[in-house]
C-alpha cells in the first residue's frame, strides 16, 4: 500500500556526509571551539612562552594522570553511573607504586600491573556494589572514596613515600632511576617522549577504539541509553556495569605510578578531588550524566581545555581564586553549548 | 550476601579497634594506682608534619607511666568534627585535653566548655580566641619566616630574584611565614620577590607552577617554599629544566622522614630548611606537670632550628622515631 | 454554542512543517475525534492548545474571545485540560498530591485536598483512597486519575490523547461513561485515538488530519472512508491474513509453567500455563489488563524464573535464564513499550537494530561497521522504515517507524519464534497493516509467532489459535475453525475463579 504511492526514501541521505560522521565521532563541536579559544588567548597573551613544546608538554603532563582518570570516568558515565572514587584509587595506586619501589625494589614494569590490579580490585567492588547490591553508584563510589583514602593513609602511616631511592653508593638504585621515566619532570623516554603525555594519548586512543569498534563498546552505550532495552536485547547489563567500574579502577591504577613519579613521592593525600577534574573533563567533552551520550575524543578535548586553561591562567598570574571561578563557569558554558535546543544553529538542521 | 557483609564489617571494625584502642581508664597494673587519661584532638592526621607530631606525642607520653593517651582523634581538617571530638572527650571526663585546632574561631567555644568542666586544656600549635586554657605550646611562624628570610639574604649577597610558593592563603601559618620572610629580606633592597602563588602546601601543585615561572622568568635565584614539599616540587621542575644548580631552595618543616626536608638538605636539594617544632615533647611534659599539680608556663613559644648540611644527619637521628612508634 | 475555535494554526520544527493552516471548532458538550496517522499533526495541534509551545501561528478563541495561550498556565486559566498519552503523574506522591500538584496553597490543606479528591474519584466510579500512592495504582486507574485531575480545575475543553491505549475493553467502557457524563455537563471533549471502532461509539464528529493539514470531517463514521482520508489512498483490507497456516512441527511447548508474581511491581503470577506454538502458526494471547499476558511472553523470553513447569523449543529442553539465552536459541521479544523497553532513543537506527545481533558482524573482535550498516539498511528498507538513513536518531522517528525498527532489530537475529507484545499499540493504520502483513509472511516463512494484544479484532483476524488468560491462568483456547466471537473471548477473559473473588 505504502509502496504504491510513496516509495521509501533511500536509506542513506546524500546530506549525510562522511565529514559530519567523523566529526560526530570526535565529540561535540562546541568543545573544539573552547579549545581553539583558549589556544588563541594563550598565544595572544603569552606568545612563544605559551606556544612551545616544553610548556605544552609540561602542561599536559601535569594533567595526564587526571586525564587518564577522566577516560575511566567517561566509561562509567556512559553507562549512566558515576565514579567518585577514582581520586582515592589513584592515591592508593600511587602509594602502592612507591612502596613496591622502596620496600621491594620491584622493576617499574612489574609495578604497573600490580597497581592496575589494586585499582581494578576496588573498581570491581564498586561495580559489584552497584550491579549486585543495587547501590546507586554515587553512593557506592562515595563510600569507596572514603574507604580507600582511609586505607591509603593507614598503609602509609600518613607519611609521604619518596621514589628517588638512593643505593649504598649514594646514587639512585636502577629501579628508582627507571621509575623516574614514569613522569618525574625532565625524564623522557628515548630522551624525547614524556611518558605521562604518551600514556594519556595511548589510553585515549585505545578506549576510543574499544568504544567505537567493539561489541563491548556498543553495549556500554546501550546500557546507558536504556538499560531495559539493553537487557531485553540480550546485553548482560550486570556484567557491563561491573566491567566499566573495574576498567575505571584499573585506569586509576595505571595512573598511580605516573602521579608518584611526577612528584617523586607518593603523598597520602595524592589524588584528592581529582575525581572532580575528571568528571569536569568528561562533561566539558560532551558526556551526559544521564548516560548513553559522550565520547572519549570529547573527554580528551575536555581534558586539554582544563589543562591549557590552568596553564594560560597560571602564565598570566591570574589568582587562584579567579581560576576557580573561571573553571566553574567554563563547565557551565560547555554544558549549555551542548544543548541543541538552545543552539540549533551549530547543528545546521541535522534534526530534519 | 547481607550476612557476609555484616560479618566482614565486624571483622574490619574489630581489626581497626584492636590495633589502637586500649580501653580507657581501666588500668592494667592491678588498678591500685590511678591512671590519668588524656585525650588529643588532632586537626588532620594526613599532613606529614602532624603524623610526625602524633608519633612523637605517643612516644613522649610513654615516658610517664601513670598517664594514658587515648587513641588520637583525627578531625580530618573539619572544625565541626573537631568540636564534637572535644565535646566527646569532655563527656568521657578525661583528666586533660590536648587540642591542635583546625581554626581558632570554631574551636573557641568547645575549649571554653572543657575549661568550664574543669578539664585542663593544652593548646598545641594553633591558637584559640580565649584565655580559658592551661597552656599554649606552639612554634612562631613569623620568627621562622624571618629566619628563612635572613638565610635568603645570606645566600644572595648581591641581591637577586625570589619566587615564593605559599601555603593555603587563608591559613595563619601561611600568613605568618610570608610576613616574617618579607620583613627579613627588606634588609637587602636588591632582593626582590618577582612572583608568588598559592601552592596549597602540595608538592604536585608546586611543580607545574615552577615550570611556568621558569618559562617566563630569565633569572630566578631562589625559591622560598612555605613548606618542604612545595620547595621540593619546585626543585623537581628546576632539575628537569637543567637549572637546579643555579637556583637555591629554602623550605620549612624539616621532618625527619625519608621523604622529608632534612634528607633533602643532606642530598643538597634544599639549601636549608627550618624545623617547625612539633611541641610534642613539651606537651607531654606540660600535661604531666598539670596532672601532678605543678605550675606551668601559660604560653610556651618554641624556637626553630636551622637545618644545614652540617647538622642534618645529627638532627635526623634525633627526630627519627620510626621503629619506636 | 461554540466554545473553542482554532484558526489557521501553523507550527514549524527545524526542518519539518508540523502543522499548516489547520482550523478546528468544538461546541459545548461535543466530542470531536481527531484522527490521523502518526506524524499527521494531531499531538502538535493539541499541544499548542495546551500551551506546551510558546510560539505558533494562527489564533485561538475561547468562548468567542481571543485567548493568548503560550504556556500551560495560560491554557489552564482558559479552562483547557489535556491528558497526555504518556501519563504525567508523580509515582511517589499520593493521588491527592498529584491532583493538586502545582496548585497547592503555600501551606498544604491536606484535609480539603483529600476531601475534594475523594469526591472527584467517586464521581469517576473509582474506589480509591486519596492517600494512595500513584505507584500503587494500576495503569487504568492512573488514566482515570488523570481525568480526575483535569476535572478538578473547572474544565471547559478536555483533550484526551489516546486515553484507551493502555486500557482493556471493560475499562474503556467506564471511560466512555465518564465522557458522556462530562459532555452532559457541557464540557467539550477532543479525543485522539487510533481505534476506529471506538470513534463510532463515542465521537459526534471526526476530524481528519494528514501531513500537518486539515483533510476533512465526517459526522458519520464510515471506516473505509476515514481510513482512506487518513492514508490518502484506498485501503484494501485492514487485516490481510487470508488463511491459517500452522500445520508445521511443534516449535515451542510449555507445560505447567508457574511463575511467582511480584507484589511491589504489580506483576501477575502465572499459574500452570501449558501451551504450544507450531512453526508457521500465529497464536494469540488475549486477556484483560493484569491477566498476565506480558508476564507470559517475558517468562518465555527468560526474564522471570519459573518455580514449576518446563519448556522445550524445537524438541530440545529450553530453560532460558536471561534474554541472552533466549536470543541464542532463536527467540525474539517485541516488547510492549517500545520507548521504555525496546529502543535506545538517543541513538541511531543502526545502533538499535544491530544490538542483539552484533555477534554476526564481528571481525577480529571488532564490529565491522560496513557489514553492519549494509545488513541494517537491507532490513530497514524491507520493512519500509521512513528515514533518511541508518544513522538517523531513532527518537526522531514516528511511532510506527520506531516499531518497525524494533521489528528490524529482531529479524536481524533470524529468530524461529517471535513473541510480540502489543505490536501495533499507538501506531497509525498504515503501519499497522504493514506489521500485520509482516506477521503473516513470517508465519508463512515457517516461523512461530506468539502475539499478545488487547485489540480483539486484531487477534481474531490474525491468529490461528487464541489463548485467553485471566489472572495468570489459561481459561480458554479457541481455534480459527471455531470462529470465536469477541463476546466469547471476553467471557473467558473475565472467568475469574470464584475463590479469588469471594
Amino acid at each position: 500500500m505504502t509502496a504504491t504511492t510513496e516509495p521509501p526514501p533511500p536509506a542513506k541521505a546524500p546530506g549525510e556526509s562522511r565529514l559530519r560522521r567523523t566529526f560526530s565521532a570526535l565529540g561535540a563541536a562546541q568543545a573544539y571551539i573552547g579549545l581553539v579559544l583558549i589556544l588563541a588567548v594563550g598565544i595572544a597573551t603569552k606568545g612563544e612562552v605559551f606556544l612551545n613544546e616544553t610548556n605544552l608538554t609540561n602542561a599536559v603532563g601535569a594533567f595526564a594522570s587526571r586525564g587518564i582518570l577522566a577516560v575511566g570516568v567517561t566509561l562509567v558515565i556512559l553507562t549512566g553511573g558515576i565514579d567518585l572514587s577514582v581520586g582515592s584509587l589513584l592515591g592508593i595506586a600511587s602509594m602502592t607504586a612507591a612502596m613496591m619501589l622502596s620496600k621491594y625494589s620491584l622493576e617499574p614494569w612489574q609495578i604497573v600491573p600490580i597497581c592496575m590490579v589494586v585499582g581494578g580490585l576496588f573498581g570491581f567492588l564498586n561495580g559489584a556494589g552497584t550491579a549486585w547490591l543495587r547501590i546507586q553508584s554515587f553512593v557506592m563510589t562515595l563510600a569507596m572514596l572514603s574507604v580507600v583514602r582511609g586505607l591509603d593513609r593507614q598503609v602509609s602511616d600518613n607519611v609521604s613515600v619518596g621514589t628517588q631511592i638512593a643505593g649504598p653508593d649514594g646514587k639512585l638504585t636502577p629501579q628508582a632511576e627507571a621509575f623516574q621515566l614514569f613522569g618525574t619532570p625532565g625524564h623522557n623516554l628515548f630522551d624525547r617522549i614524556y611518558y605521562p603525555v604518551l600514556a594519556f594519548v595511548v589510553v585515549c586512543v585505545v578506549f576510543h577504539l574499544i568504544l567505537t569498534k567493539t561489541r563491548f563498546g556498543r553495549h556500554v552505550y546501550a546500557v546507558g541509553g536504556n538499560p531495559t532495552a539493553a537487557r531485553l536485547s540480550g546485553v548482560n547489563v550486570t556484567a557491563i556495569t561491573i566491567a566499566v567500574f573495574t576498567l575505571s579502577g584499573m585506569l586509576a591504577g595505571f595512573a598511580g605510578p605516573i602521579d608518584a613519579a611526577y612528584s617523586a613521592s607518593a603523598d597520602p593525600q595524592a589524588g584528592q578531588s581529582y575525581e572532580l577534574d575528571a568528571i569536569a573533563a568528561a562533561v566539558i567533552g560532551g558526556a551526559s550524566l544521564a548516560g548513553g551520550k559522550g565520547t572519549i575524543a570529547g573527554t580528551f578535548v575536555g581534558a586539554l581545555i582544563l589543562t591549557l586553561l590552568d596553564n594560560v591562567l597560571g602564565l598570566n598570574a591570574v589568582s587562584d581564586n579567579w581560576q576557580l571561578v573561571i573553571k566553574g563557569l567554563i563547565v557551565v558554558v560547555a554544558v549549555v553549548l551542548q544543548r541543541p535546543d538552545l543552539f540549533k544553529f551549530f547543528r545546521g538542521g541535522s534534526r530534519s | 550476601m547481607k550476612k557476609a557483609i555484616t560479618v566482614a564489617l565486624c571483622a574490619v571494625l574489630a581489626a581497626a579497634c584492636a590495633s589502637k584502642a586500649p580501653g580507657p581508664s581501666t588500668s592494667a597494673d592491678g588498678g591500685e594506682k590511678k591512671k590519668f587519661v588524656v585525650g588529643y584532638s588532632q586537626s588532620n592526621n594526613a599532613e606529614p608534619y602532624r603524623a610526625q607530631l602524633n608519633l612523637q606525642l605517643q612516644h613522649y607520653m610513654k615516658k610517664y607511666p601513670d598517664i594514658e593517651l587515648l587513641p588520637i582523634a583525627d578531625a580530618k581538617q573539619s572544625s565541626a568534627t573537631q568540636v564534637s571530638q572535644v565535646q566527646n572527650f569532655i563527656t568521657q571526663k578525661v583528666d586533660a585535653l590536648i587540642v591542635s585546632p583546625t581554626e581558632p574561631a570554631p574551636l573557641t567555644a568547645a575549649v571554653e566548655q572543657a575549661c568550664q568542666a574543669k578539664i585542663p586544656v593544652i593548646i598545641l600549635d594553633r591558637t584559640v580566641n580565649t584565655d580559658c586554657y592551661s597552656a599554649f605550646i606552639g612554634g612562631d611562624n613569623v620568627l621562622i619566616g624571618e629566619k628563612a628570610g635572613e638565610e635568603a639574604v645570606k645566600l644572595l649577597p648581591d641581591g637577586g630574584n625570589i619566587v615564593e610558593l605559599r601555603g593555603i592563603m587563608s591559613n595563619q601559618p601561611q600568613i605568618d611565614r610570608d610576613k616574617g620572610f618579607r620583613e627579613a629580606i627588606a634588609a637587602n633592597p636588591k632582593i626582590k620577590i618577582i612572583a608568588d602563588r598559592e601552592g596549597k602546601w602540595l608538592k604536585e601543585q608546586a611543580t607545574p607552577i615552577m615550570q611556568q615561572w621558569l618559562a617566563q622568568h630569565e633569572k630566578i635565584d631562589l625559591v622560598y617554599g612555605h613548606n618542604d614539599p612545595m620547595a621540593l616540587g619546585a626543585y623537581l621542575a628546576a632539575q628537569a629544566a637543567g637549572k637546579a644548580g643555579q637556583i637555591k631552595f629554602i623550605g620549612i618543616d624539616g621532618l625527619a622522614i625519608p621523604d622529608g626536608g632534612i634528607r633533602a638538605v643532606q642530598l643538597g636539594q634544599l639549601s636549608a630548611t627550618f624545623i617547625y617544632p612539633t611541641g610534642a615533647e613539651e606537651a607531654a611534659a606540660t600535661v604531666n606537670k598539670i596532672l601532678h599539680g605543678e605550675k606551668v608556663e601559660k604560653k610556651q613559644v618554641l624556637g626553630t632550628t636551622q637545618v644545614t648540611k652540617d647538622n642534618a644527619a645529627e638532627l635526623y637521628k634525633k627526630y627519627d622515631l620510626s621503629g619506636q612508634g | 454554542m461554540t466554545v473553542l475555535t482554532m484558526r489557521a494554526i501553523g507550527k514549524s520544527f527545524p526542518g519539518v512543517r508540523a502543522l499548516d493552516g489547520v482550523s478546528l471548532t468544538v461546541a459545548e458538550g461535543e466530542v470531536v475525534a481527531l484522527l490521523g496517522e502518526n506524524g499527521a499533526g494531531k499531538s502538535t495541534l493539541m499541544n499548542i492548545l495546551a500551551g506546551v509551545f510558546k510560539h505558533y501561528e494562527g489564533e485561538i478563541e475561547i468562548g468567542g474571545r481571543v485567548a493568548h495561550i503560550h504556556s500551560p498556565k495560560d491554557a489552564r486559566r482558559h479552562g483547557i485540560a489535556m491528558i497526555h498519552q504518556e501519563l504525567n503523574l508523580v509515582p511517589e506522591l499520593s493521588i491527592a498530591d498529584n491532583i493538586f500538584l502545582g496548585r497547592e496553597r503555600a501551606i498544604l490543606d491536606r484535609k480539603a485536598m483529600e476531601a475534594r479528591t475523594a469526591e472527584l474519584l467517586r464521581g469517576l466510579g473509582l474506589d480509591l483512597s486519596p492517600r494512595r500512592l500513584i505507584k500503587q495504582c494500576k495503569i487504568a486507574e492512573r488514566q482515570l486519575i488523570e481525568v480526575a485531575k483535569a476535572l478538578s480545575q473547572n474544565v471547559r475543553v478536555l483533550v484526551m490523547d489516546e486515553p484507551t491505549s493502555a486500557l482493556a475493553d471493560a475499562e474503556v467502557r467506564r471511560l466512555y461513561t465518564v465522557i458522556r457524563d462530562l459532555t452532559g455537563h457541557g464540557v467539550a471533549v477532543i479525543y485522539i485515538s487510533h481505534r476506529l471502532e471506538e470513534l463510532e461509539e463515542i465521537a459526534d464528529r471526526v476530524v481528519v488530519l494528514r501531513d500537518g493539514a486539515y483533510i476533512g470531517e465526517r459526522s458519520e463514521v464510515d471506516r473505509d472512508e476515514l481510513i482512506q482520508m487518513m492514508a490518502g489512498r484506498p485501503l484494501g483490507e485492514l487485516f490481510p491474513r487470508a488463511d491459517g497456516g500452522g500445520s508445521g512441527e511443534e516449535l515451542l511447548k510449555v507445560e505447567g509453567l508457574s511463575v511467582p508474581g511480584e507484589p511491589g511491581s504489580g506483576r501477575t503470577p502465572l499459574r500452570e500455563i501449558s501451551l504450544s506454538v507450531r512453526a508457521g502458526e500465529i497464536v494469540g494471547v488475549a486477556g484483560l489488563m493484569g491477566a498476565g499476558r506480558s508476564e507470559l511472553l517475558e517468562s518465555i523470553f527468560g526474564l522471570h524464573r519459573p518455580t514449576a513447569g518446563s519448556m522445550s523449543l524445537g524438541g530440545r529442553p529450553y530453560r532460558p535464564r536471561r534474554p541472552k539465552g533466549a536470543i541464542r536459541r532463536g527467540v525474539a521479544l517485541v516488547a510492549e513499550d517500545r520507548k521504555a523497553q525496546s529502543l535506545v532513543l538517543g541513538n541511531t537506527i543502526a545502533f538499535n537494530a544491530s544490538l542483539p545481533s552484533l555477534g554476526r558482524f564481528l571481525r577480529f573482535g571488532t564490529v565491522d561497521a560496513r557489514r553492519e550498516h549494509r545488513a541494517v539498511e537491507r532490513q530497514v528498507n524491507e520493512l519500509r522504515v521512513k528515514t533518511p538513513g541508518t544513522r538517523f536518531t531513532v527518537g526522531n522517528l514516528s511511532g510506527g517507524n520506531q516499531q518497525k525498527v524494533v521489528l528490524a532489530k529482531w529479524l536481524l537475529t533470524s529468530p524461529s519464534l517471535i513473541l510480540m507484545d502489543e505490536p501495533t499499540r499507538g501506531i497509525d493504520v498504515g503501519a499497522k497493516a504493514e506489521i500485520h502483513a509482516l506477521m503473516s509472511s513470517l508465519a508463512a516463512g515457517g516461523k512461530g509467532v506468539l502475539v499478545a494484544s488487547s485489540e480483539l479484532p486484531e487477534l481474531l483476524a490474525m491468529c490461528d489459535r487464541i489463548l485467553v488468560l485471566c489472572e495468570g491462568r489459561i481459561t480458554a483456547e479457541f481455534s480459527r475453525e471455531q470462529r470465536p466471537t469477541q463476546e466469547a473471548i471476553l467471557e473467558a477473559a473475565m472467568a475469574r475463579q470464584k475463590v479469588t473473588t469471594l
